[in-house]
């Protein structure tokens, strides 16, 4: 993101005079979109009716709530660990299954790559459903029809890692360079020897990068999915909190922090990694 | 590099492939077993929840609609408020947070650290606690919402703010410019286009966050659907889903547009 909406457009530079420098344009979108954004800010403040009598109250309550918190219990060690274990789980098994699901339909959806435009469309749009509807929701639905346990939470996490991983897939595949297509075309390669061959070798560090990215957040996501019923070290922190074991609660909110944070850390550095070695 | 040597290295990156393989390999059976998870199983689930899907919870029950816009549009109105305080909030903080800009390294380091907490800390996590505080209602979902937009734009407006170009920063500089006066011609002109690119995605992410938030007490759709679900009402609550897709699709599409215009 460069500043770049401040130049004047290459082909106003040719028309205009170079003696003087072209004062910065102001961007119009900018001028109207801030004071809208601004009333769109106070209107929905007003709409919300916020009773702000509540909030001097409630600072207190939390205030004491936190002093109730340290130190944190550490008693249930054993039972929190493993429910942290099962997250760990669930989130390996729905980011590989929704990988494997990404990695051969985005084949089918690159346009050029896809066997038919019609497929690439029909893939991408499921693509872009998938991932709208939010990964809690998948898990609701989920834990509706098949029941409690790690599987809703498996199968809501696969559903939306599959949906964004196909449309970043196939951006990759997309920008594929042409002319080696073409070349393992023209040597009468078979679409098998040119995917393996051509493609994958050029997309390899993408794809794994996006990977890395989705398990991150998949992590954060099965975290919590136990809030809403579909195990792991949610349901531990929401069971805790129910029944106002705040020692607890604490120490079930440090390992969820230590969880996504050590993964967020080892994410950054293997990114950094990749983009040292691209350059 | 002789052919030996090139042979040699092919080698070693096809046993480093290998090797990670067995390794991603024994981390799902790993994951399977712990999770008692198997193929037979996943085949089972995935036609329970087609039959579900397709039975039970399609056609979804237009009658609902009105019913439901009310808390759609609060959804829409804590998104707003969130990213309006969170971009204002992260925007002052991520000067503090970014190395070119920080007055004192150990201010920055403890920025940093503040943010990622609230970052890291999963946004279901402050509404629970919230909720013990301040009781159910869209306040408690406004302010985890804005808690994780505080978190998440500071990371990202400082990331910015450490890659603008530092020749116009000396150039005001040498000017004899004040720091306040280096910030307003050098940094903020460089800064805008990125604070609102990241604010409109911060948008976009606060409007699927609330889904979550509302169902575990911070008002919004995600509270109806839940209870919708809880009480078998099934098209009523794939109304509600339908409504979550329309919004933010429709808020993906808007900020999309404007994010183009802008940057």
């Amino acid at each position: 993101m460069r500043a770049q909406w401040n130049e004047p457009k290459p082909s106003l530079t040719v028309l205009t005079s170079m003696a003087e420098p072209k004062k910065p344009k102001k961007n119009r979108l900018l001028v109207v979109g801030m004071p809208l954004v601004a009333l769109l800010f106070v209107f929905s403040l007003i709409q919300l009716q916020f009773d702000y009598s509540r909030i001097a109250a409630g600072f207190m309550k939390l205030m004491g709530i936190v002093q109730v918190m340290f130190p944190p219990d550490f008693t249930a060690w054993r039972h929190v660990l493993l429910a942290a274990m099962e997250s760990l789980q669930v989130a390996i098994l729905g980011t590989v299954l929704g990988i494997l699901i990404a990695f051969f339909l985005s084949f089918l959806a690159a346009s050029n790559l896809t066997p038919h435009p019609f497929i690439a469309w029909i893939i991408q749009s499921a693509a872009s459903l998938l991932r709208a509807i939010p990964t809690v929701v998948w898990a609701l639905i989920f834990i509706v029809s098949v029941g409690l346990g790690s599987l809703p939470g498996v199968l809501a996490i696969t559903v939306s890692a599959a949906g964004m991983l196909i449309k970043v897939f196939a951006q990759s595949l997309e920008e594929v360079d042409k002319g080696v297509l073409e070349a393992m075309q023209a040597t009468g390669a078979s679409w098998l020897a040119i995917v393996m061959q051509g493609i994958l070798p050029t997309v390899k560090t993408a794809f794994i990068a996006w990977c890395v990215l989705r398990f991150e957040g998949d992590l954060g996501e099965s975290t919590i999915l136990g809030a809403v019923g579909a195990g792991g070290i949610g349901y531990e922190l929401t069971h805790a909190m129910k029944s106002y074991n705040f020692a607890g609660a604490l120490f079930v909110g440090l390992v969820i922090f230590i969880m996504v944070f050590s993964v967020e850390l080892v994410a950054n550095r293997y990114k950094m990694n990749l983009k040292v070695r691209k350059h | 590099m002789n052919a030996a040597q090139m042979q040699s290295a092919r080698k070693m990156k096809r046993t480093q492939t290998i090797l990670f393989l067995i390794v991603l390999l024994a981390l799902v059976i790993w994951s399977s077993i712990g999770a008692e998870f198997s193929l037979p199983a996943l085949f089972a689930g995935v036609g329970e929840s087609f039959r579900f899907i397709f039975l039970d919870f399609l056609p979804p029950d237009f009658s609902s609609l009105p019913k439901l816009l009310e808390p759609a549009m609060q959804t829409i109105y804590m998104s707003v408020v969130a990213m309006v305080i969170g971009s204002i909030v992260a925007g002052l903080l991520s000067f503090l947070a970014a190395a070119t800009t920080s007055p004192h390294p150990y201010l920055q380091v403890f920025v940093r650290a503040a943010t990622s907490l609230f970052r890291n800390i999963p946004v279901v996590i402050w509404t629970i606690l919230l909720v013990a505080a301040f009781g159910l209602g869209t306040i408690v979902g406004t302010m985890s919402l804005i808690l994780i937009s505080i978190g998440m734009l500071t990371r990202s407006f400082a990331e910015v703010l450490e890659e603008i170009d530092m020749g116009q920063v000396e150039a005001v500089r040498a000017a004899g410019g004040s720091y306040f006066q280096v910030l307003s011609q050098a940094v903020i002109p460089q800064f805008m286009p990125g604070f609102i690119g990241w604010s409109l995605y911060n948008f976009e992410i606060n409007v699927r966050a609330s889904t979550i938030v509302g169902m575990v007490g911070g008002g919004g759709l995600g509270f109806i659907l839940q209870s919708n679900l809880k009480l078998f009402q099934y098209q009523k609550a794939s109304m509600a889903v339908l409504l979550v897709l329309v919004i933010v699709l429709v808020v993906e599409t808007i900020t999309n547009r404007v994010r183009e215009r802008i940057i």
